[in-house]
């Protein structure tokens, strides 16, 4: 039997996904499925160089190519300079005085075949004068170090200093303080699906792009500025979006540049598919951080005080480092209870491709080191990790009151100690920590850890989601959204959430895809808002329909509308039930009888921005999210202490609060297969290798993840809560439980073999020779 | 991106020859593609003319006859021969290897003659056929040869084929009594190409149990699949015991020339040498013991 959840008729059990049928029957396009008449291909000509002038480029030769109908250079876009916000514009579609990271795109050209816009690309000349770079933070803050960008003495990116209570009083006041260096790597987002798009001009001040973007209002907005176009004249429509993984496809790449601008030139339809080589030499990836972590503990571990220092390789813009640094920092007050907390943060530019928002972002680094660190003090204290785990999560808070950290971060339900408790119970966890296992060459352990991931993200600025309902005649439902399902499974939640409201059944809402030109606008799907805020939007969508419905009813049954009710498509009077109509009936008799409505529901979200305010970034203070999950983990390893092979075995139990599962099944195998296996991927195996700005292993043979073989099947376990800030309760699912298995997997290596991992990921060298110098260390003190 | 080739799908060997002879150099034979097409999408490899052979069904079986031994046609896919029963129950350490031998998906493709001819000295099966003493039949204008598995391999993706030349059998003879033969390899995920890899085949004198031969071959150690003939003397001669065999795996260590990359550097996969070589070792002297 299937755990259903509330007492609901579509939502909290089971349902199957709106979009599974068009997926598995290959209905579903993807914008590189897109084929148009007259369709051109383009290519991008990148650079070799990491950092490099641009001394001329010489197009004269590719535009003679046959078949080549036309080539775009930086130029072509007057100065346009885009980023994640206003002050942060510091990139051009494309570089036309400076390369900065190598494989940046300097020119496009659109020919009649790809293999045509290849050869055009190699014609095109580009005179470069290279410069010397800076690879890492270190080599970026040094004094009289090479700029990355002219403008940006001593090639910081972001900078925060916050301080909240006494952190030096309470380090002299502690029984124990510690400091430890963690490093977590560069990482590649692993979306199958690569950057593509298709761009065309129906008119002379018309675009249209049809993109694989997760945001599709991000380039809605940017290129109209970058054409100087009206919004309303800029058309995206949504093609399926392959699976993200959380790595946020929202962010402009070449492509999304070349094409319009190549289809502006033409006047004909351009495409652009990227490759998986592309993608791994150029797309955003996670930041690597160096996490420096003092904390100072009392006797029986409750922790007094955190001092972090983060210093990030923020790559060669700024994309969205400000925000990185901000999670990064914040989430140190949660999901334990911290009086004292000072942040140092800093991010530089180097002439590495740009780091950005992955699953679990800016919280995943610090979190880690947390976490890690948090298991390094109670065993020094003596202490049990699930028990010191125990003694310092937060409560979650009565019904009615919130619980304030010291850096302005709110909650209202915080199920991190239910969390715990079910997975120590789960995994037999004192039990199971006793018993060392040791099986010739290979030694078991076990490790712990908790996390929490803020939901319905909201930044400064367009932060609403909108739905819009519309019951067609017959009693079906056009459902309107400017949300999009990358993978997650938000279509089917906003529409259970639209049925459960309306009394109607889950298979009677038709989801639409985004459409610019009708759907409502939309901040995007990142930082886990999706289900949090367009849910509720598609909560007050759903309402508002339903209430002029319901007044057509209450005419008919001649009582008030409090009285009526519809639930399984029936219309009925709440203390007559006998007294009803089919759902159908009722929205025949609201359409045809004069004067004969039109029923369309409209509704926002309000929660983000109403509930706390906005959070002040520099500041450090205040909610970035509208709720937050909490995450418990056990996990177990098996190391092969001859070679330093690890593998993650099926003995791990999550438990997840996300505040009310609107989808069962959803946010199980979002939190196994999205999350769970993506962190211990990232504990594990997944590391960009760098050498002087060039990506080493930017494929998926050399550039690690795991396959069935080695993705563990973990239990989940559910946590409900019921979020007052969520729609029915529900809060963000997954990006917390990707923090949180890579401090498990630590641990728990660290429970096998006694040695700390303090840089991920736990590859087998790095382990072999932990391994072999604890050993020679041992024998020395023989 | 490939480039553009003229393609050939021949039905015969003889077809293929001919085409071979016809386009001498010039042209690259194809078998199930699983090497060479990453090698040609990353622009290393490109040719005029692609002969497709994995068409040529008359390459596709395994033969057995305890005094002739395994016959492998060239044309074998790798899930075939790990489970093929007759494998499983004569050539144990066959099948085992090609288990770890990448994914299902590419086993149910990739070749046996295709994997031997890419020449990637990380490949599996080159060290498990040379422990096992095989030989390769090739076929050319000028007739048949037959060659060591052990003398194909001449450098980094290169082997001892005449342009005119294909593989068509693999031939591998009946181990002699109490042989044990295992293989190792280094993977960090199961299918992994070897970080490093050793097979070692272990022959016992009935009468007194002294190692009569020894074969100890390295993968991704050279620049061809290596015989490591020092370890292999080590063993040679003696009753073997626990701290021969880790001798045996130091002495195949200095041996080693590995290469270095992103998955490890020089001196952890000399390390592993020593690990893995003794590890194969062991599983084939239990198993020569038992045999």
């Amino acid at each position: 039997m299937e755990e259903t959840f509330g007492n609901y008729s579509v939502i909290g059990k089971a349902m199957p996904r709106v979009d599974a049928r068009a997926k598995v029957t290959g209905e579903a396009k993807y914008a590189a499925d897109i084929e148009l008449p007259g369709m051109l291909w383009g290519q991008i000509k990148r650079s070799p160089y990491a950092h490099a002038r641009i001394l001329n480029i010489d197009t004269s030769k590719a535009e003679e190519l046959p078949g080549v109908k036309a080539v775009t250079t930086g130029k072509d876009f007057n100065g346009f300079k885009w980023g994640w916000s206003g002050p942060t514009r510091d990139e051009e579609p494309f570089a036309t005085t400076k390369v900065r990271y190598q494989y940046e795109g300097v020119a496009a050209v659109a020919a009649i075949s790809e293999d045509i816009a290849e050869e055009a690309c190699d014609l095109i000349e580009v005179e470069y004068e290279p410069l010397p770079g800076v690879f890492d933070p270190f080599e970026a803050m040094k004094e009289g170090a090479p700029l990355v960008h002219d403008n940006r003495p001593g090639n910081i990116c972001v900078e925060y200093h916050w301080t909240f209570g006494d952190v030096d009083k309470a380090f002299a006041e502690s029984h124990l303080v510690r400091e430890d260096i963690f490093q977590t790597p560069r990482m590649a987002k692993g979306y199958l699906e690569t950057p593509a798009v298709v761009a065309y001009w129906p008119g002379p001040d018309r675009l249209v792009f049809q993109g694989a973007k997760g945001s599709p209002y991000f380039p809605y907005r940017i290129l109209a500025r970058c054409f100087n176009l009206p919004l309303s004249n800029v058309r995206v429509i949504q093609p399926f979006i392959g699976s993200d993984f959380g790595g946020t496809k929202n962010d402009m790449t070449h492509c999304d540049f070349a094409a319009p601008m190549l289809a502006k030139k033409t006047g004909r339809p351009v495409k652009l598919v990227y490759t998986q080589f592309d993608t791994l030499t150029t797309d955003l990836r996670r930041h690597p951080m160096w996490i420096t972590i003092k904390t100072g503990v009392t006797k029986d571990g409750i922790l007094k005080a955190t001092y972090v220092k983060a210093i990030a390789d923020g790559g060669a813009y700024t994309r969205m480092s400000p925000l990185t640094m901000f999670l990064t920092g914040t989430c140190m007050t949660l999901p334990y209870e911290l009086p004292n907390f000072k942040f140092d943060a800093y991010n530089y530019f180097t002439n590495n491709p740009s780091s950005a928002a992955m699953r679990g972002h800016g919280l995943y680094h610090s979190r880690f080191a947390a976490d890690v660190q948090l298991d390094m003090m109670a065993e020094e204290l003596g202490l049990d990790p699930v028990e010191i785990r125990l003694r310092n999560a937060i409560e979650n808070p009565e019904p009615g009151k919130v619980y304030e950290t010291i850096n302005g971060v709110h909650m209202a339900t915080c199920g991190v100690k239910e969390c715990i408790e079910k997975v120590a119970e789960a995994t037999n966890w004192e039990e199971k920590r006793k018993t060392k296992k040791v099986e010739g060459h290979k030694s078991y352990g076990i490790g712990f850890s908790a996390a929490t991931y803020n939901g319905g993200t909201k930044l400064s600025a367009h932060n609403a989601c909108a739905a819009i309902v519309r019951v067609c005649e017959d009693g079906s439902i056009n459902y309107l959204t400017g949300a999009s399902d990358v993978g997650q499974g938000s279509d089917t939640v906003c529409c259970a959430i639209a049925a459960e409201v309306l009394g109607v059944g889950l298979e009677d809402i038709d989801i639409k895809r985004v459409d610019t030109a009708f759907t409502p606008v939309d901040p995007g799907s990142y930082g886990s808002r999706v289900t949090v805020l367009a849910g509720q939007a598609a909560m007050n969508a759903a309402e508002d329909a339903k209430r002029q419905l319901v007044e057509v009813a209450a005419q008919q049954f001649s009582v008030t509308p409090e009285e009526v009710e519809i639930k399984n498509r029936q219309v009925f009077v709440k203390s007559n039930p006998q007294r009803n109509m089919p759902w159908e009936r009722l929205v025949r008799i609201a359409c045809y009888e004069t004067p004969g409505k039109v029923i369309i529901g409209r509704g926002y979200s309000t929660q983000g921005i109403t509930i706390l305010g906005l959070a002040d970034l520099s500041k450090g203070v205040g909610d970035i999210g509208t709720n937050y999950s909490f995450t418990a983990q056990a996990a177990e390893v098996e190391v092969d202490v001859e070679t330093g092979v690890v593998k993650c075995t099926d003995n791990s139990v999550i438990a997840h609060d996300c505040g009310f599962p609107l989808n069962p099944p959803a946010v199980e195998t979002q939190v196994q297969g999205g999350s769970y296996h993506q962190g211990v991927s990232a504990a594990l195996y997944e590391e960009f290798k760098m050498d002087q700005g060039q990506t080493l292993n930017p494929n998926l043979i050399d550039y690690m993840r795991p396959r069935a073989y080695e993705a563990p099947m973990t239990k989940v376990l559910h946590v409900v809560t019921n979020d007052p800030y969520g729609p029915f309760g529900a809060k963000e699912a997954s990006e917390g439980s990707c923090c949180s298995a890579p401090p498990a997997l630590i641990n728990a290596i660290y429970d096998a073999t006694g040695v700390w991992i303090k840089d991920l990921p736990a590859q087998p060298e790095k382990v072999f020779w932990a391994l072999k110098a604890q050993k020679e260390k041992k024998q020395r003190k023989k | 991106m490939i480039g553009d080739f003229e393609y050939f799908a021949p039905k015969t060997v003889d077809e293929a020859i001919a085409l071979l002879s016809k386009y001498k150099g010039e042209a690259k034979i194809i078998a199930g593609g699983q090497s060479m097409l990453v090698v040609m999408k990353r622009g290393l490899l490109t040719t005029e003319y692609l002969i497709d052979i994995k068409g040529i069904a008359a390459l596709d079986y395994i033969k057995y006859d305890e005094g002739e031994g395994l016959r492998i046609g060239a044309l074998t896919i790798h899930r075939a021969i790990e489970k093929s029963p007759i494998i499983q129950k004569h050539f144990r350490v066959l099948s085992e290897m090609e288990q770890n031998l990448a994914t299902i998906q590419t086993r149910n493709w990739g070749t046996i003659g295709g994997n031997l001819c890419h020449g990637d000295p990380a490949g599996d099966p080159a060290p498990v056929l040379i422990a096992l003493n095989a030989k390769l039949k090739l076929a050319g204008s000028g007739g048949e040869r037959i060659i060591e598995v052990e003398e194909f391999s001449k450098d980094y993706l290169e082997v001892a084929l005449e342009p005119d030349e294909m593989l068509t059998e693999i031939q591998v003879p009946t181990p002699l009594s109490h042989t044990g033969i295992a293989c190792e390899k280094l993977m960090v995920m199961k299918g992994d190409m070897g970080v490093v890899g050793a097979a070692v085949s272990i022959t016992l004198s009935p009468k007194d149990g002294v190692c009569k031969d020894a074969r100890i071959v390295l993968s991704n150690c050279a620049s061809v699949p290596l015989r490591a003939r020092g370890a292999e003397k080590k063993l040679i001669g003696k009753v073997l015991n626990d701290s021969l065999l880790v001798e045996a795996g130091e002495v195949a260590s200095t041996e080693a020339s590995p290469p270095v990359d992103v998955h490890g550097s020089a001196e952890y996969r000399q390390e592993m040498v020593k690990v893995f070589v003794r590890r194969a070792a062991t599983k084939a002297l239990e198993r020569a013991k038992a045999a």
